[in-house]
């Protein structure tokens, strides 16, 4: 009731809206420093730089440059600009210059620049 | 098949004159050849290929098929491929590639669309093998220092 009449706290509610709707996506960030034993599982979008040895499960990941995965990667979209040692399953893949990758890959769609090493199966699943 | 087609060929090829330091192969659209091909410049095969191919450019373009093994310096693949591909420089595979086999590369581009299944192998990597015999090259060596220092 103290809610409705306090007129300071109007403004908060009203950018916290506004901040909702134009992201509308839980997009989850993970440090360089940050490593992981064990497994890491999302809805929508993971942006990972640290370290992981198990799985890693979402929607959307994004490897960024420095960040080392060994294990399983599944998701819908996978953009590569780190280490991978282990199985991807994914629908769009994208290999970046920087990427490093070791193991299987089964894919629907693929990226790959120039300038990465790729030591793997590919597996085309349609 | 298409008679005016063949016909405006042998025109343009009756008209062009035939420059044989080129080292150039072009297998055109409907021609199928058998065989090995070794000390060519470019070829560009846009019928059907099937054997060995040694040539420093290589284009398979989107109506070439190629079936066996090819080595070549850069390579570009729009068609299809079914076997081995070793390239000691760029190769790039277009949207309308489909390969299938194992693929031994330096730089790799492949664009979004295209359709490989097999083996990719990087060729500066050290593979699984020649580690293993470097790390016994390493022990002996240090083996030997050893057996010096005593």
């Amino acid at each position: 009731m103290s809610l409705f009449g306090s007129s300071e706290k109007k403004p908060e509610l009203k950018t916290e809206f506004v901040f909702d709707t134009e992201t509308n996506i839980n997009q989850s960030s993970l440090a360089k420093d940050v490593k992981i034993n064990g497994s890491l599982e999302s809805t929508d979008y993971i942006d990972f730089g640290g370290h992981l040895t198990g799985t890693l499960k979402s929607s959307t990941i994004n490897l960024k440059p420095g960040s080392y995965v060994k294990g399983t990667i599944s998701a819908n979209t996978i953009t590569i600009e780190g280490e991978v040692d282990g199985d991807i399953q994914v629908k769009d893949l994208f290999i970046k210059s920087t990427a490093k990758i070791k193991g299987n890959i089964r894919y629907q769609n693929i990226d790959i620049q120039n300038g990465s090493i790729i030591n793997a199966d590919l597996i085309y699943s349609s | 098949m298409n008679d005016n087609n063949s016909e405006s060929a042998n025109d343009e090829i009756q008209s062009t004159p035939i420059d044989n330091d080129a080292k150039a192969v072009n297998i055109g659209s409907g021609v199928r050849i058998d065989g090995r091909i070794e000390g060519a410049e470019t070829s560009d095969i846009s019928g059907t290929f099937i054997g060995t191919l040694k040539s420093s450019n290589i284009n398979i373009n989107g109506k070439g098929a190629f079936s066996g093994d090819m080595l070549g310096q850069d390579i570009t693949i729009s068609g299809n491929v079914d076997g081995e591909i070793n390239s000691e420089e760029y190769l790039t595979i277009n949207k309308s590639g489909n390969i299938k086999g194992v693929i031994e590369y330096s730089s790799l581009q492949v664009s979004y669309g295209a359709k490989i299944q097999g083996t990719l192998r990087h060729r500066g990597s050290v593979q699984s093998y020649s580690s293993v015999t470097t790390d016994e090259i390493k022990e002996d060596e240090v083996n030997e220092n050893q057996e010096g220092d005593d």
